[in-house]
């Protein structure tokens, strides 16, 4: 029972470790597939969800690090 | 697969083989305590139970996603890379900054030996469980790397392969794999598995990327970018805090 428990726990923490990455990255992804289906853009689709990738896992590292900065 | 499809095929099995590098050094250390403590057959079967659980798993729902229809999985599957891969990119880059703290194996070994000593079945557990644990990371970038475009098997033998090199060397120095580069592969590898979630995500929600798969070497590229540069940038900003 421990084992399955810390099975679950690896594989929550393996993608949902960083709430607010992983609420940014499922925001973005909504936002890119709305722009490719229905507003018929896939290429600024597709720019917006490159673009908003890197800004997201730059931004997660720059919050962290500010906030170990003021412990 | 298409033979020319060496842009996908390459960093697929890549991936697999450096995750599970850096995994498999890992579970190592803790096999390693566990075989010192406990004894070193119990701790191998463990080992080798968990090894098979985890080829099991990739044996059956590898073959099983490719019933999954195309588009659906690699909007799954490339959402869950963005999710992985973006977390391991965002602590790489920390450690790499000084901010986090680096996995230093000897340590750990060092932590994990200075327990009671261990009874052969808790020793096997424990193995067991490390494996299975730090291996999920690899089955997971195995089957998602491999979905799609029936490349799991190739990426399953790249991980095996990184495993064998890790057991292979670890068995013979007996000792921590302390000199491994984990951070630098960890950067490596989050920076691939992001450009695969762009990609798989974006052709997913039905964007052709122009240059097809060779648009996966300039987002690992981008990402590569990004990552070295905010490193830099906030290793410099805390030299500054702290002079």
């Amino acid at each position: 029972v421990t084992i399955l428990r810390d099975v679950a726990a690896e594989l929550v923490g393996m993608f949902l470790g960083d709430a607010r990455l992983a609420l940014a990255t499922l925001l973005l992804v909504a936002v890119a597939g709305v722009l490719a289906r229905w507003q018929g853009a896939p290429l600024l689709a597709g720019g917006v969800l490159l673009l908003g990738c890197l800004a997201i896992v730059v931004g997660a590292a720059v919050h962290r690090a500010r906030r170990e900065a003021r412990r | 697969v298409h033979p020319l499809a060496w842009s996908i095929v390459m960093p697929a099995v890549g991936s697999a083989f450096l995750a599970s590098l850096v995994e498999a050094t890992e579970a190592f250390t803790l096999v390693l305590a566990a075989a010192s403590l406990g004894g070193g057959r119990p701790a191998a079967i463990g080992t080798t139970a968990a090894l098979g659980l985890l080829a099991g798993a990739v044996a059956i729902f590898g073959p099983l996603l490719e019933q999954v229809p195309l588009a659906a999985l690699q909007l799954a599957i490339g959402v869950l890379l963005l999710l992985f891969g973006m977390g391991w990119l965002r602590k790489a880059i920390l450690r790499a900054a000084g901010i986090l703290a680096l996995h230093d194996e000897a340590a750990i070994f060092a932590a994990q030996t200075g327990r009671r000593a261990l009874g052969g079945w808790m020793a096997g557990l424990t193995a067991f469980k490390a494996v299975l644990l730090e291996g999920l990371e690899v089955a997971f970038i195995v089957i998602a790397v491999g979905a799609g475009r029936g490349l799991w098997l190739p990426a399953g033998l790249g991980a095996g392969a990184a495993c064998l090199l890790v057991l292979g060397l670890g068995l013979a120095l007996r000792r921590p794999l302390a000199r491994v580069p984990e951070n630098t592969l960890k950067f490596g590898v989050g920076t691939m598995l992001s450009a695969f979630g762009v990609f798989w995500t974006g052709e997913g929600l039905g964007i052709a990327w122009p240059g097809e798969d060779a648009a996966l070497a300039v987002f690992g590229a981008l990402f590569l970018l990004a990552g070295l540069a905010t490193a830099s940038l906030l290793r410099r900003s805390q030299r500054e805090v702290l002079p």
